[in-house]
């Protein structure tokens, strides 16, 4: 398994050959919260993969044609099937392999795990606007605005009575909102869940999770990637 | 447009009693696309169902109990379950029913139907058979299909002339029963957006008696 070592391509890279029969390929990019679902998933599921990394601001011609949006992540089967959008792709790896399953099978407890995923859907860009605004001013309101989603799924957790979002152990819904949780140290931003205890108890208990441990990126390095990604032409 | 021909429910209202067993409920309205995908679906897999009409310029207090925001489509199970969010009560109706699947059951052909929704605005790439599931007609039809029954009440159906694989498609859809047995009746659907761009909450009931 090819795993973080690999430096990332772009513009002039050589097009990826077929993938190999038994394997799935990804393309990602190291810091990325969207790809991070997919790979929370293929780890959790041990399903055989290797990983390629795009670089994002200097993107290869050739990825045009793996995505007509130009994002990670990307799944590409032996077959050259080719998948795309973060919540697609982890449903799908759930459908097609036969090991383990993160998705419930009862119809009812399935759609619950969409709708919480639909209570979280703020989230991600409230979090982006929050990496990128300059102002203290916009930075308070987004806080504020932040901590407004998150006792939308506070709510969940209190009715629910289990420690994650689909029941007493890890699954779907819990891998899919992770990656923006895994952040908010490292952008200062854990005073957030200051007024939402059981979130904050079901962040501890995710980093207790091995998959979500094994995936787990390093503050200074995340810190390292944003001060260079935000500078204009960086990296 | 029979089975949801009924009048809307608004503030003040009572609120309905448990759903029967045997009969799922959607809260809806009749000239919402959102409700329109799930009563397509509903209607598609013949699911024994009752429709109540919310009137959304007045909505019934109770109605927050079944939507924190008051949004349609919401479906109620004689359980008690709630389900929102149109294409999510679409999935789940697929899932929970037997009969017709309108989902394809191989893993990459239905990451695909959902990849083609989100590229709905681009469709037009990815359109290589008559239907945009292959050549009968499935899920990713019936989902996109409010959009487009609209577009010819709204006079713009002039936006798909240079496109013959998409009018294709669109004649192809008013031959299927489901499709057609749900068909807007265009002078309701008129009259309804006249009084709707008026703010007139009497614009949901537009067309009953």
């Amino acid at each position: 398994m090819l795993e973080d070592s690999a430096r990332s391509l772009g513009k002039g890279s050589t097009p990826l050959g077929l993938v190999p029969e038994g394997l799935i390929c990804i393309c990602s990019m190291r810091f990325c919260p969207f790809a991070e679902k997919t790979r929370l998933v293929l780890k959790a599921e041990g399903i055989r993969y290797e990983v390629i990394y795009i670089n994002l601001k200097d993107k290869p011609e050739w990825f045009f044609k793996k995505n007509p949006f130009s994002l990670v992540p990307v799944l590409e089967n032996s077959q050259g099937q080719l998948i795309y959008e973060p919540a697609i792709t982890c449903e799908y790896l759930d459908e097609a392999y036969s090991g383990k399953k993160l998705l419930p099978d009862d119809p009812y407890e399935k759609a619950c795990q969409k709708m919480v995923f639909e209570l979280f859907s703020k989230v991600p860009s409230l979090v982006g606007s929050f990496l990128r605004t300059q102002n203290k001013e916009d930075g308070a309101g987004l806080k504020e605005a932040l901590c407004k989603e998150f006792s939308k799924l506070e709510e969940v957790l209190i009715n629910k009575k289990t420690t994650f979002f689909g029941g007493n152990s890890v699954s779907m819904i819990d891998y899919v909102i992770w990656p923006s949780f895994e952040r908010l140290e490292a952008m200062k931003l854990n005073e957030c869940v200051d007024h939402t205890p059981e979130l904050k108890l079901w962040m501890a208990a995710m980093r207790e999770d091995p998959t979500v441990s094994a995936l787990l990126t390093g503050v200074k390095d995340w810190q390292g990637f944003t001060e260079l990604y935000l500078q204009p032409g960086g990296l | 447009m029979s089975e949801d021909a009924t009048r809307t429910l608004g503030k003040g209202s009572q609120p309905p009693g448990p759903v029967p067993e045997g009969l799922i409920r959607i809260y809806s309205m009749r000239f919402c696309p959102f409700s329109h995908r799930t009563r397509l679906v509903l209607k598609a897999k013949n699911i024994r169902h009752e429709v109540v009409n919310i009137n959304l310029r007045n909505k019934p207090e109770w109605y927050y109990t079944k939507h924190p925001f008051g949004h349609i489509p919401v479906l109620e199970t004689s359980q008690c379950q709630l389900i929102y969010e149109s294409v999510i009560a679409c999935e789940y109706l697929d899932d929970a029913y037997p009969g017709r699947k309108l989902f394809p059951y191989d893993p990459y052909e239905r990451a695909r139907q959902k990849m083609l929704l989100e590229l709905f605005c681009k469709i037009l790439e990815y359109q290589n058979t008559t239907f945009f599931g292959g050549t009968c007609i499935s899920m990713i039809d019936y989902l996109l299909w409010p959009w487009f029954e609209r577009l010819d009440v709204y006079g713009i159906l002039d936006c798909v002339s240079h496109t013959p694989a998409l009018r294709l498609w669109i004649s192809a859809m008013k031959w299927d029963p489901t499709v057609c047995a749900l068909l807007m009746d265009k002078s309701i659907f008129q009259g309804f957006l006249n009084l709707y761009f008026q703010n007139n909450p009497n614009a949901f009931d537009f067309g009953l008696c």
